[in-house]
């Protein structure tokens, strides 16, 4: 039995410029992989090569249920349940919160659609009070919680998250991590970008280091918090303990 | 007075037309397309050929009109907007001007450039006309404003109460994210745009019997409506169909006072003391300038 996802020594980048070079990656069903690095690393510009949106994929292949995905147009990709919550979130601003995430089960009959939103409801209960507000004004936490909710309303076999705690109070961040571990918990599998490598590497089963586009280190996430390289740069003398 | 409103608020449902038509072209695209008025003639045309040519009903002809506008604009999005996208929104613009021009000439072509007439909608060459008050009221003008109503509602319900109309609307507001939840984004450009062009066609069918269709009328119903649009608001559709009927009515009461040929430099006038004055329109939201 093959990953649910595969990367295989994947080269990506913009329009003739390279970003990403020779990353190879996996993610097995169920499991929750996290891409930790520094800032302009290259791992918005992975995640973006693997959905199919802005980045474009040079050399390499991305296969998704053994199924090769590189080149795909990126609804088809969303179509097959590899869904992708994007830095800058690109909620629809000025529909509702109730259309953002029925959109999110775009295509899915109105029974599947209906069920979504209650579910999306059930796990944010505070996007339930705003549900006829537009997207714009919402708070970033909510915004944050309506990008996951949009992206979950699908049931997607793989979430994709761009760093989903970026600007947020600390408060909030937890309830996303929360949020993130019970998804985990049932068996959805995540690919987790971040910056707070203390939370994610909590909650990760596996990390991958990405520096100047390249994987520098790899292994389980409890060995890489352990791992002094790690602790140094990452954890920064791990004061949150 | 009235009875210049009246006939105002006629024109002004064509000019109300494509000035939707803008606007939905606008959202998807985010180019202004100035061939929308040439869409209009070619409209009246097809409705032409079908009634004086094929000696069908009229009923037919705007039926045909409206899904023939619907299909050219499947193909004038796919090969000419599409492909002119890849130089830029400039680029569109200056395509979509060009198009008038080509439009002009085809058109020509095919029908003659002298205006043809299209059959009232009730029936016959000449049209019922009821007066109250001092007030004539043709039947075809209360065609027209019962078929802008009707559009109006079919486009109200189309965006804002079914998915793939939301799915549209998303797309323009965030194609990333429009693709990110599987929609085609392509796809719903395209019928963005063929919406666009059915809603033109389906103007010029039904102000037709009024004003006459085909000739050089075109470029002065696409400018009549960009500054119905500009005055209601580009981003606002509800501002859309009222400014352009508003300016229909300002064209036939200073036709009415000045005589004919007089009102166009005053409505394009107008263009300009609406966007110094108020440059997101009577219905439009300052967010979007600066977009
Ligand atoms: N759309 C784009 N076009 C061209 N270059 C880009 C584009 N987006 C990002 N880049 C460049 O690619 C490099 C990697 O950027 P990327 O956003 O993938 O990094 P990142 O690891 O996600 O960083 P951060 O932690 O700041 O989000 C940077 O040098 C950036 O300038
Ligand atoms: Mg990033």
């Amino acid at each position: 039995m093959s990953a649910l996802l595969d990367v295989a020594s994947l080269d990506a980048g913009y329009a003739g410029l390279g970003i990403v070079s020779d990353v190879s990656l996996e993610v097995g069903a169920g499991e929750l992989v996290a891409v930790l690095g520094p800032n302009g690393a290259g791992k918005s510009t992975l995640l973006r090569a693997i959905s199919g949106i802005e980045a474009t994929r040079t050399g390499g292949s991305v296969r998704f249920e053994g199924r090769d995905i590189g080149g795909m147009r990126a609804d088809r990709i969303a179509k097959l349940g590899l869904v992708h919550v994007p830095e800058g979130r690109q909620l629809f601003t000025e529909l509702t919160v109730d259309d953002n995430i029925r959109l999110g089960a775009f295509g899915r009959p109105r029974a599947f659609v209906e069920r979504a939103l209650g579910e999306a409801y059930e796990r944010f209960p505070q996007l339930e009070a705003r549900r006829t507000s537009t997207a714009f004004a919402l708070s970033g936490g909510e915004q944050q919680m309506l990008a996951i909710a949009r992206a979950l309303a699908s049931e997607p076999k793989l979430l994709m998250l761009d760093e989903p705690s970026t600007g947020l109070a600390p408060r909030i961040v937890a309830a996303i991590f929360e949020t993130i571990a019970d998804l985990r918990k049932r068996g959805t599998s995540v690919l987790l970008v971040e910056q707070n490598a203390y939370l994610t590497l909590r909650v990760a089963d596996r990390a991958y280091v990405l520096e100047h586009g390249r994987i520098v280190l790899s292994g389980p996430a409890t060995e890489l918090a352990n791992d002094a390289r790690v602790r140094a740069i990452y954890l920064g003398g791990s004061s949150e303990e | 007075m009235l009875q210049l409103v009246v006939a105002g608020l006629t024109v002004g449902s064509g000019y109300a037309l494509v000035a939707l038509g803008i606007h939905i072209i606008l959202r998807a695209t985010r180019v202004i397309n100035f061939a929308q008025g040439e869409f209009v003639v070619l409209g009246g045309l097809l409705a032409y050929s079908v009634t004086n040519v094929l000696h069908a009903n009229v009923w037919l002809g705007l039926v045909v009109a409206t899904a023939g506008g619907f299909a050219i604009g499947l193909v004038y999005e796919r090969f000419v907007l599409r492909p002119a996208a890849r130089g830029g929104e400039l680029a569109v613009t200056i395509v979509s001007i060009g198009c008038v021009y080509v439009l002009l000439y085809g058109h020509s072509l095919v029908w003659g450039s002298l205006p043809l007439p299209l059959p009232y909608f009730s029936g016959g060459e000449a049209d019922v006309v009821w007066r109250a008050g001092g007030v004539q009221i043709a039947a075809q003008q209360l065609w027209v404003l019962g078929f802008l109503g009707l559009a109006l509602g079919a486009l109200a319900f189309f965006f804002e109460g079914t998915t793939y109309g939301k799915a549209i609307r998303a797309s323009a507001n965030s194609p990333v994210g429009a693709a990110l939840v599987g929609i085609d984004v392509d796809r719903a450009r395209s019928v963005s745009v063929a919406i666009a062009i059915a809603l033109a066609a389906f103007g010029g069918v039904i102000v037709g019997p009024i004003t006459l269709v085909g000739g050089a009328a075109g470029v002065g119903i696409a400018i009549k409506g960009f500054v119905g649009a500009v005055i209601g608001g580009l981003d606002s559709p509800v501002g859309c169909a009222v400014g352009g009927l508003l300016v229909g009515v300002v064209e036939k009461l200073l036709e009415g006072r000045l005589g004919y040929g007089a009102s166009d430099p005053i409505v394009y006038g107008l263009l300009i003391v609406a966007l110094l004055v108020r440059p997101q329109g009577l219905f439009g939201s300052r967010r979007a300038i600066r977009d």
